[in-house]
């Protein structure tokens, strides 16, 4: 039996880079996003899971300005990395491999 | 809208925690109030949005450094000590160096420390005192299991707006068989009868329960058993149940107590159980015996014929505001069906604690709420007094800086200095709210009927809460305090501690923090300047009778002898007669109700000239059953006709004395002396028109009053009205020696003045205006010392420039005036700002203002004067020294 190995990425960091990998995306709607799944952060703690996202190279991350109304404010964006790119998909190979798996598997030769 | 304040806050986070953390989400929290902002139009949508962002934003900043303190415990835990950091020990280890050097530091500066430890241990006392109040009265639960759940189910009448909680016997009938919202609805009511035994007739206190009181109430006798539904019917044998201490004291114990019988009043009654230790419905009035109270199965035919209280057990899960629209969905079924009766009559439903505390509970919390001033105000100027004591410390921070320590190290130094100070001002504010408390209760409007003020003390919530509010302040002056540290570089301390003096920007923000003090002082002269008006509207108030000179007592003619009407009517004769013999006594007359302790007896008023409409219900006007002599010893003017008096007893036909509201709405333009109103089937006279008095409270309006003659509706119990020629407390003895002459077994009971009756009515008053006076005074003088403290180092700070004014020929009077200018502006913005917020804090004190508008001119002139004299006096002293400043030296020594 070929070795196997688990991804790397956390459920919520393989969500995250779910939600980026078709397009950038500002924080708070990554936090909707989260939310969604029922995963409610802070807004601090969702920031520093990026920025550990940041810091592991799977995300992009700068302040943009836009205009809500009248008023001009700044967002900080994300976009996924190449290698964020590359572990997703390991990851998501990971599951459908065990999606693929028959109900009953005999593991053991024993 | 401006928010450099959070981002100057957020500086003091760690770089990395800054950066990552709290930028991101300070953006996020921007965009979403830009885009709220866009749909707040109003001014009231703009400040509710502002408060939020406020609030949201310091939990941001509170969240990032709860993260930041998970980040650092779990490093300490997985990372391996980097001979490059200091080892992961540091939090506590710093925090002991920081408590011994902030101990070191309290008692290296005793003055300082004590002035401190004072101004705080006034805030964090007069919060602690008045917060053990509240937890009394208002969270502490009630005596009884699951009390939360407990209501009153009372009626108003829309026409008159008096809200009554005595329910007609046939509408508590209909409603307990009606709802849907209580697992169990009871009726009870109190009275008070003689316990005849051996020897003098002890009065006690009893109340009438139906059986599903006891399962409302959730009250398990100590022994026997609670009423049956049997004990509760007409014919039923007479059943009581004593209280745990009426058994142990008069009963003495008696072990076969549920065997005997007691004579209550006219009747012999079975002991059928004990009630438990410390029992009392409803709390605090004294609960000796309990009876059975007769209410019929089915509603009768007279739906008023009698009247009961009601109380009920919501279902579990039922909140209230469904018991609410079950009651009033009910009450319109009555009015449809029971015109008569229940027209303009609203049945409405309150929690058991609510109806206990009536009116007390806005009193206490804007009470609370006015400490809370008083606190923050001390805790801005402690925070000025760290600022200003920073400038003696500037080296030594500076020292601090250059050699590596962060701002965040400082900043922690500086919190925990603060909560030595704190921890030291709550603990005396604890001595200080353990002596007032007790008086504070004592000072509260009848004290006896509100639950829990004879429970006042300081328990381990109230202390937690004093430790809390120490923390708190602690935080809140530190991070005044911090604001010097948090823009220095350690290269500009190093240079500043050359100066000796505050930077700009702590200069400023001390400033302000005087402003915002001296608007705070403002808002509580205001608020106390409100109520003094309020209260002397109300002491002004002329009741419509005589109070001085009058004494009240509770007379009771012996159970069993006077059983018939003439027989008693000819005993209080006699009685009277005695009475007015003494030479300590004036006058003396009887009467039912005592004015001014918020009796609310109405009596339906029809003419038989103007019958009602059929399915229409007859106005209600107050109901008193007074003898003649009751309107000579109040001094109510007799403004036409004749007052009772023997002609009116026995087989007299009936006759009524009306007050001038009556006359005035229901004789317009007409003489009601000699005209007759309904009474049931017969008609009685109008022999005499009075005036009008005050009847609940002094600040309740003068009612229309229909009078009876007391010698026609007397009881075994009344209450005798006796105008004296002196002092009244001290003509009793002779009273009472001379009614026992009379009648050797009568009783006699609570005497008290009049005028003592008529000071109770406005002890709400009289308290909210000491209490918030003393708060006002105590602000007045924390904004006179923060005013003097800011000014003598702006004074400080501006020697040179003060010199060479001097020097150049400015005179000293032009000095004065330039410090006084300075102080002037201070004030004057903190004065505008608080004259503002003073007028929105007013309108929630309207409910308790009486003759005074919450904008009343003479209040916030009044406050305006008295902190502008403040302002001017504490200004004064700074401005002085700068004007004997000399130039020579001063200019010799730069």
């Amino acid at each position: 039996m070929p070795k196997r190995a688990l991804p790397a990425l956390t459920h919520l960091q393989y969500l995250v880079l779910g939600v980026l990998r078709s397009e950038e995306q500002p924080g708070r709607v990554l936090r909707q996003a989260l939310a969604s799944y029922g995963v409610r952060r802070s807004g601090p703690a969702f920031y520093q899971l990026m920025a550990r996202m940041e810091r592991a190279r799977l995300v992009e991350g700068w302040y943009e300005q836009v205009t809500v109304g009248d008023q001009a404010v700044t967002e900080r964006r994300y976009r996924i990395t190449r290698d964020g790119t590359r572990q997703w998909s390991e990851a998501h190979a990971f599951y459908e491999e065990l999606a693929r798996l028959p109900a009953r598997v005999r593991w053991s030769d024993a | 809208m401006r928010s450099g304040w959070i981002e100057r806050l957020g500086r003091l986070l760690p770089e990395e925690i800054g950066r990552d953390l709290f930028q991101p989400a300070l953006a996020d929290l921007h965009y979403e109030l830009a885009r709220r902002r866009g749909r707040a139009i109003s001014r009231l949508s703009r400040l509710r949005l502002r408060l939020w962002f406020g609030a949201s934003a310091l939990w941001l900043l509170a969240d990032c450094v709860r993260l930041m303190s998970i980040d650092r415990l779990s490093r300490r835990f997985t990372a391996p000590p980097s001979p490059m950091q200091a080892p992961r020990k540091e939090w506590l280890t710093m925090f002991a160096i920081d408590l011994r050097h902030a101990l070191r530091l309290f008692q290296r500066e005793p003055a300082f420390s004590a002035s401190v430890v004072l101004t705080l241990a006034l805030g964090i006392g007069a919060n602690t005192a008045l917060f053990a109040l509240v937890q009394a009265v208002l969270l502490r639960p009630l005596p009884y299991a699951d009390g939360d759940r407990l209501v009153l189910v009372k009626h108003r009448d829309v026409r008159s707006g008096l809200s009554k909680q005595d329910i007609a016997i046939g509408d508590f009938v209909d409603l307990k068989a009606r709802q849907q919202s209580f697992e169990a609805f009871a009726g009870y009511s109190g009275f008070q009868a003689p316990l005849v035994g051996a020897g003098e007739p002890l009065r006690v206190q009893g109340a009438t329960f139906t059986p599903e009181a006891f399962g409302v109430l959730g009250l398990q006798p100590a022994m026997g058993r609670t009423f049956q539904a049997a004990d509760a019917i007409e014919g039923a044998a007479p059943v009581v149940i004593v209280s745990y201490e009426l058994w142990r004291t008069t009963l003495g114990s008696d072990p076969l107590i549920l065997s005997r019988s007691i004579q209550l009043g006219t009747t012999r009654r079975l002991v059928v159980g004990v009630a438990p230790p410390g029992f009392h419905f409803p709390p605090g009035a004294p609960t000796d015996v309990i009876v059975p109270a007769m209410v019929p199965a089915t509603a009768p035919a007279v739906r008023s014929a009698g009247w009961i209280y009601a109380i009920a057990r919501l279902k579990a899960g039922v909140p209230l505001a469904r018991a609410e629209a079950d009651v009033a969905a009910i009450s319109e079924q009555f009015e449809h069906e029971f015109p008569q009766q229940n027209q303009g009559s609203r049945y409405y439903a309150e929690t058991l604690r609510d109806g206990l505390v009536g009116d007390t509970r806005r009193p206490l919390l804007m009470l609370l709420a006015s400490a809370g001033f008083v606190l923050l105000i001390a805790c801005v100027n402690v925070g000025n007094l760290l600022l200003a004591r920073s400038l003696a410390r500037q080296a030594e921070m500076a020292m601090r800086l250059a050699l590596g320590a962060g701002r965040w190290r400082l900043v922690a130094q500086t919190l925990t200095e603060g909560l030595v100070l704190a921890l030291a001002g709550g603990a005396v504010g604890v001595l200080v709210a353990w002596q007032t408390a007790p008086t504070l209760a004592s000072l509260m409007p009848q004290p006896s009927r509100i639950p829990g003020l004879d429970r006042v003390d300081l328990n381990p919530a109230v202390l937690a809460f004093s430790l809390g509010a120490s923390i708190v302040a602690a935080m809140v002056f530190s991070l005044v305090a911090c604001l010097g540290l948090m823009r220095e570089s350690a290269r500009d301390a190093l240079q500043v501690q050359r100066r000796t003096t505050m930077t700009g920007g702590a200069r400023r923000a001390a400033s302000l923090l005087v402003a915002a003090e001296i608007a705070l002082a403002v808002v509580l002269l205001i608020g106390a300047g409100l109520t003094l008006r309020s209260f002397a509207s109300l002491i002004a108030v002329d009741p419509g009778f005589t109070a001085d000179g009058v004494l009240t007592v509770q007379f009771g003619l012996p159970v069993g002898r006077y059983t018939d009407q003439p027989a008693r009517t000819a005993a209080y004769r006699q009685m009277f007669d005695t009475l007015a013999q003494l030479p300590e006594v004036e006058t003396v007359g009887a009467a039912a109700v005592t004015p001014l302790t918020g009796n609310n007896w109405t009596a339906p008023l029809v003419r038989p000239e103007h019958p009602l409409a059929a399915g229409q219900r007859p106005p209600e006007v107050g109901w008193q059953a007074a003898s003649g002599g009751y309107f000579r010893a109040l001094q109510i003017p007799l403004r036409d006709g004749r007052l009772f008096d023997a002609r009116d007893s026995g087989a007299a036909p009936p006759v009524v004395i009306v007050s001038d509201s009556i006359a005035e709405r229901y004789f317009p333009g007409e003489n009601p002396v000699g005209k007759r109103i309904q009474l049931g089937e017969s008609t009685a006279e109008i022999v005499g028109r009075v005036g009008d008095i005050r009847r609940a409270s002094l600040s309740d309006a003068p009612r229309a009053d229909l009078y009876f003659p007391f010698e026609r509706q007397n009881g075994n119990g009344i209450t005798l009205f006796i105008r004296t020629t002196g002092d009244p407390l001290l003509a009793f003895p002779a009273i009472r020696a001379a009614v026992r002459q009379v009648e050797p077994n009568a009783l006699l009971f609570e005497a008290r003045t009049l005028s003592d009756i008529a000071a109770q009515s406005a002890a709400a008053s009289r308290l909210a205006m000491r209490l918030l006076g003393g708060f006002a005074l105590i602000a007045l003088a924390l904004a006179g010392v923060g005013i003097y403290g800011v000014m003598s180092y702006s004074v400080r700070r501006r020697t040179r420039e003060l010199g060479t004014r001097l020097a150049l020929g400015a005179s000293r009077r032009d000095i004065v005036w330039l410090v006084m200018r300075q102080a002037g502006i201070i004030a004057g913005a903190g004065l505008v700002a608080g004259t503002v917020a003073g007028l929105a804090a007013a309108r929630a004190l309207s409910s308790m203002l009486y003759g005074v508008p919450p904008w009343d001119p003479p209040a916030l002139l009044a406050a305006g004067a008295v902190l502008t004299v403040t302002a001017l006096a504490a200004s004064y002293f700074p401005a002085r020294r700068a004007s004997r400043v000399d130039p020579a030296m001063t200019l010799a020594s730069e």
